[in-house]
């Protein structure tokens, strides 16, 4: 409870600052509705009814209706402001200011967190989710201040015509509560029971709609057979489950809605009522007749609070959620620190070992490495010994969990990470198209003149070998990049992105460069086009190349092989063929057939 | 789809497909909406009007006690039913009509040919439609039944009005001028405007995405493209807003013009006349007064409500159509098609000037190839050749446009599919993994006992039984985590391996391999065609390599280029012609066959004299 109102003034706080004018007026809104309602319904029919009842003269009656009538013109002139502009202007802005947070945060996250799948979809997704609860707090405002109004209203006209009828409206609410929350409880345990089922039953539908699947349906028609009777099993358990409970159901639905509502308030309450009216001359009729019409509307006051009360609880926790996520202090910080000295600077690793979680294996093993600037080091190895763990860890997407790397020097967790990355350049296998013009993808920032960096992007892309594409692209260096948000923007192909990636790289002028098998879903010729634009990229940097294919690296200053997380040799490609170790025999397996068949041509 | 007939034989479809799943449904929500209405119209016109006449007329109390006895013990009968309704039949009801539904949904999946799955449009249109079909149709049902009692309902409340004064049915134009008039106009501008702001909308959603899903977290860490995103953020917004002031105006006047006409003119309205009728000439008592206040508030309401199903289940004609077409769909190449039986031996294969054509672009041309049992094919070629659309069309995923395909000289088009496509074993590229056990993954059907051993051999053959034994039930581990918290989750690599041990499990005479080690390494790799040359020696063999080193072995080779075959011989043959093959095999070679580390014209090293020069 103590959190639940905390969190919504933490939301309150956030709504507020962002748009007083647009908060206030929401809450006037919601009271400004049902209070025209009490004032037509209850006070004007009441009125009219008992100028009829007591022969008032008609002018009474016109005077009080009429100024209903007239109070609605006006009041809903700035309600058509409020529908068609305040509310526009101000959700995008409400959304804005809460997402600019959590954007802020999840930038900054530890990458480890996005590893942590439970990690992930507890706080990472409130991100992707988190509109819904600017919506929902600003619905429990309205409904609260709806049914508050409501209640109030009504009950004050109960108070001052007949106070008992309150009683019974409030007797039919309790027992409604109380059957509501049995059939809850009922419903609960039955979703309990039924969702593994449910869940399994999806399944079934999923594998049938998804393409990924279709082949293989296609391939083995028994499959669908298996699946289709374990669909069907699904089914009848669930059929049978709902069946167990649903007298029980029925009954608790027929006390909630006839016994706790129609009995009490069309019944007992009638009777009440005509006895008051007939007998005793208690209640004038046309009391009578709006007390009877209004019991309904004091009802639904009472459980709109009620479930204002509940929803504001279930948003409450997602609120929660979200400032725990705005809470999270990351390890690894950005922004703070030293600048790096010297460009070209020695990168020194020393005795470091890694694991990504306490619980978990550990990936490297006391790696120790020194590189000189300049120097190109090859990475090779099987799947999962360690390659692309060992380059995370130098760009300190992740810290070590033992040992440390040093940059010119000094150890990188004292530089400022944003201006250590200015000196690293990346090229991976997975790089991303951003749906933004070809300038912006290249620069990969928010430049505030683009004229300024016009050229030296051009540039890059000339290097990158994209020149001649450019040049056919109407808007240049402007075109927006898929067509996703442009209908005049392009699409570009597989080896096209790459090249932008790889402009990328030479925009940023790097001193260390980073390539994490580029390649390796490339075509042969494909391949050897993308190596030889990557061939001026890496002049002048300190390179550090992974790869599956050890024909690209052979050239490297030093290859080294990493098996299970340790390097298990470490030298020029000549040098380990001498050794006749596992990078040779590697490299006899690739090599082996191309140079028996050289043998054999000649 | 705006037509008031199409719309209706929508939805007439709907009711009749309902009523073919399950009869009661479409009862039991009639029964209900009607007891809805009735209600509904009872209390506001009738039972109000009974009880304040005979109080005034002052009737004996019991007689009133009377009726309203018989009144809510009538009701507490129709509130059982509906009860049962909602506590028994509806839970019911939804599961066997997701259960029929479906059912029917499935066997249409399956029957429909691959491309229906490729094709976007048709994907995004039909399959997703039908995907919530059956909470679709239930929501179709009652509006259906809310559309044709609430048409009814209206007139009677309408009529009651009039009954208790004619001149009182006037004041229900202003609702309807409200409800039809103003609510259409103010709903279009809602549709334009959405419309212009669906662009805006779009990219917000997308920034959205760039933020929270993985895929982007290490670029967003390496580079600003964080400041990026959130300047395209702030602009989108704008963009927003100054749409919306665009319709400001207009909504403004609509607004106030619904609301006015809907609810004010004809409550205060009505009150008005009411007062005026009873009062000053004095045609209607206390009663009948009573009366116009109450049915005054619900036929308005029941109007809108009436108006909103009708609304509905116009924009539903949609749903109900795709649903319709695709139940109807009539399949290009239907997966149960019965023809001749292929038998169990193939000894040609031969494509006669095949042409395939797809989304518009000819991705195969006047192809012609043979193959003949036993022997080791390779297909290669650049990406995008054709490779894999030419193992998609040898196994009837698509069917060519122009040529034909003949399998031991008949055209593979007349033999029974199911019985065709059972003579081949193929690994794909991306192979899907499902959530069942290793065994089952493999067979992709039951496993029998006898089984077992051929199971292990073609995890063994495809060098992956050694990590299966590790896992806790060996061969009956559950694979993914969908299920059970500690169902097996594999590398890449592995899982492709148990992919390729299905080729090696099925019993065929043709084994296809496309792109087999796309997520191996070379070492794997290596391993594999070892075993496949071994294992797969009485089979006839078709594989697609991007690395050529594994292709030599191959008894023939194809080289695919654009579409057509550009090149066809032994490997050696093909070295000879020193055409396109020959070019692709030694870029890839060169580096493994220089001696002299300057000859490397293939690594990304080739500078490092220069970049040398230029630090020193």
């Amino acid at each position: 409870m103590e959190k639940s109102v905390s969190n919504h003034i933490f939301m309150w706080k956030l709504c507020f600052r962002t748009s007083p004018g647009f908060m206030i007026y929401t809450i006037y809104d919601a009271f400004r509705q049902q209070f025209l309602i009490f004032l037509e319904h209850t006070v004007a029919i009441r009125y009219v009814l008992y100028c009829v009842e007591y022969g008032e003269p008609f002018y009474k009656a016109f005077l009080v209706v009429g100024g209903v009538l007239i109070l609605y013109m006006v009041a809903m002139i700035p309600d058509g402001y409020y529908v068609h502009r305040m509310q526009l202007d101000s959700k995008p802005r409400l959304y804005q200011a809460l997402k600019n947070q959590l954007y802020e945060k999840a930038a900054e996250l530890d990458l480890k967190c996005y590893d942590d799948p439970r990690f992930y979809n507890e706080y990472v997704l409130v991100v992707a989710e988190s509109q819904k609860s600017v919506d929902d707090f600003l619905k429990s405002i309205n409904t609260f201040v709806q049914s508050i109004t409501l209640v109030l209203t009504t009950g004050f006209f109960f108070l001052m015509t007949d106070a008992i009828g309150i009683i019974f409206v409030i007797i039919s609410f309790i027992l409604s509560l109380i059957f509501a929350k049995k059939i809850n409880r009922l419903d609960y345990e039955l979703k309990l029971q039924v969702v593994p089922w449910e869940r399994k039953r999806d399944y079934t539908k999923r594998v049938y709609y998804l393409n990924d699947y279709a082949k293989e349906l296609r391939i083995y028609p028994q499959l669908g057979k298996y699946l289709l009777s374990d669909f069907l099993k699904c089914n009848e358990i669930i059929l049978n489950e709902k069946k167990h409970i649903a007298s029980k159901r029925t009954g608790l639905l027929f006390a909630q809605s006839y016994l706790a509502g129609n009995f009490i308030l069309e019944g007992i309450y009638v009777i009440y009522l005509v006895f008051q009216a007939a007998l005793f001359h208690t209640i004038d009729y046309s009391s009578a007749v709006v007390l009877f019409n209004r019991t309904g509307g004091l009802k639904r006051g009472m459980n709109m609070f009620a479930d204002s009360i509940q929803a504001a609880g279930a948003n409450s926790l997602y609120i929660g959620k979200i400032r725990n996520f705005l809470a999270y202090i990351p390890e690894i910080k950005r922004g703070v620190g030293e600048c790096v000295q010297n460009k070209h600077g020695e990168i020194e690793i020393n005795n470091l070992c890694f694991k990504y979680s306490w619980d978990s294996e550990e990936i490297l093993h006391d790696i120790s490495l020194k590189v000189k600037p300049g120097e190109k080091i090859a990475i090779v190895g099987y799947n999962g010994a360690g390659k692309t763990t060992l380059m995370k860890l130098i760009m300190r997407l992740y810290d070590p969990t033992s040992g440390e790397i040093r940059y010119d020097g000094k150890n990188i967790k004292e530089y400022n990470l944003n201006n250590y990355y200015e000196h690293i350049g990346v090229i991976f296998q997975d790089f991303k198209m951003y749906g933004a013009t070809l300038l912006e993808n290249v620069i990969l920032s928010d430049v505030k003149d683009v004229k300024t960096v016009e050229k030296e992007v051009e540039e890059a892309l000339d290097n990158s070998g994209f020149g001649k594409r450019l040049d056919s692209l109407p808007k240049g260096l402007y075109t927006s990049i898929t067509t996703e948000f442009d209908e005049g923007g392009v699409d570009l192909s597989g080896g096209e992105s790459q090249k932008i990636a790889i402009a990328r790289a030479f925009y940023k002028k790097a001193d260390i460069l980073i390539m994490d098998e580029p390649s390796s879903a490339l075509d042969p010729i494909a391949e050897y086009n993308l190596n030889k634009s990557m061939q001026k990229v890496a002049a002048n940097k300190t390179v550090f190349y992974i790869s599956h294919r050890l024909s690209t690296t052979r050239d490297a200053d030093r290859i080294i092989m990493l098996e299970h997380g340790r390097i298990i040799e470490e030298g020029t490609h000549e040098q380990l063929l001498m050794l006749n170790g596992k990078y040779a025999k590697m490299w006899h397996l690739q090599a082996g057939k191309y140079i028996m068949n050289e043998c054999s041509a000649q | 789809m705006n037509s008031l007939g199409e719309a209706i034989g929508n939805n007439f479809y709907a009711l009749s497909l309902m009523w073919r799943i399950c009869p009661k449904q479409v009862v039991h929500r009639a029964i209900t909406r009607f007891l809805g209405y009735f209600e509904w119209l009872f209390y506001s016109a009738f039972f109000m009007k009974y009880v304040i006449n005979s109080l005034i007329s002052e009737k004996e109390i019991s007689s009133i006690l009377f009726f309203v006895i018989i009144t809510i013990g009538v009701f507490g009968c129709i509130s059982l039913y509906n009860s049962y309704v909602k506590g028994k039949i509806e839970p019911l009801a939804q599961v066997i009509i997701n259960r029929e539904l479906n059912v029917r949904i499935f066997a249409k999946v399956q029957n429909v040919e691959l491309s229906c799955f490729e094709d976007e449009s048709f994907y995004n249109k039909y399959m997703l439609a039908v995907n919530k079909a059956d909470e679709c149709l239930t929501e179709i049902i009652d509006l259906i039944w809310g559309i044709v009692f609430g048409a009814i309902a209206t007139c009677t409340a309408f009529f009651l009005l009039y009954k208790i004064d004619k001149w009182a049915i006037l004041f229900v134009i202003f609702p309807i001028i409200g409800n039809f008039g103003f609510n259409k106009v103010l709903g279009r501008i809602e549709f334009e405007r959405n419309k212009d702001m669906a662009p805006y909308n779009r990219k917000i959603e997308y920034i959205n995405r760039v933020m929270y899903m993985t895929d982007y977290a290490k670029e967003i860490r390496l580079t600003n493209v964080f400041s990026l995103m959130k300047k395209h953020y702030s602009e989108a917004i704008q963009e927003l807003i100054n749409t919306a002031h665009k319709y400001t105006f207009k909504g403004m006047i609509f607004h106030w013009l619904q609301v006015i006409f809907t609810f004010s003119f004809i409550f205060e309205g009505l009150l008005i006349y009411g007062a005026y009728r009873s009062l000053v000439t004095h045609a209607l008592n206390l009663a009948e007064l009573s009366v116009i206040t109450s049915i005054m508030v619900s036929s308005t309401w029941i109007l809108i409500s009436f108006t909103e199903s009708l609304m509905k289940g116009f924009k539903n004609g949609l749903f109900i159509w795709n649903l319709r077409s695709f139940l109807e769909y009539e399949e290009k190449i239907p997966e149960d098609y019965d023809g001749i039986d292929p038998g169990e031996e193939i000894k040609t294969i031969e494509f006669k000037n095949v042409s395939f054509m797809y989304k518009d672009k000819m991705v195969i041309r006047n192809l012609s190839l043979e193959i003949r049992k036993g022997k080791n094919y390779a297909l290669v070629g650049h990406n995008g050749a054709g490779k894999s659309t030419l193992i998609k069309l040898l196994m009837r995923f698509y069917d060519p446009t122009e040529g034909e395909i003949f399998c031991n000289g008949r055209n593979i088009k007349e033999y029974n599919l199911q019985k065709y496509r059972a003579l081949f074993g193929t690994a794909f590229q991306n192979c899907s993994i499902f959530s069942m056990s290793v065994a089952e993954n493999v067979l992709l059907g039951e496993v029998s006992e006898k089984d077992r051993d051929l199971v292990k051999e073609a995890l063994r053959m495809a060098d992956v039984y050694e990590k299966v034994k590790t896992l806790p039930h060996d061969i009956d581990a559950m694979l993914t985590k969908e299920f059970s918290e500690d169902g097996a989750v594999l590398s890449g690599g592995e899982f492709q391996k148990i992919g390729i041990a299905r080729a090696f499990a099925r019993r065929c005479a043709v084994k296809i391999f496309d792109e087999p080690s796309s997520a191996l390494d070379p070492i794997s790799e290596f391993y594999l065609f070892d075993s496949i040359k071994n294992n797969c020696k009485e089979n006839t063999v078709l594989f697609i390599s991007h690395r050529l080193s594994s292709v030599q072995n191959a008894d023939w080779v194809f080289m695919l280029e654009g579409g057509e075959i550009k090149e066809e011989g032994t490997h050696s043959m093909l070295m000879e012609k020193k055409g396109i093959y020959a070019d692709m095999y030694t870029k890839q070679a060169e580096n493994y066959l220089a001696t002299p580390a300057h000859d490397i014209k293939n690594g990304i090293f080739d500078l490092k004299e220069v970049t040398h020069g230029k630090e020193c």
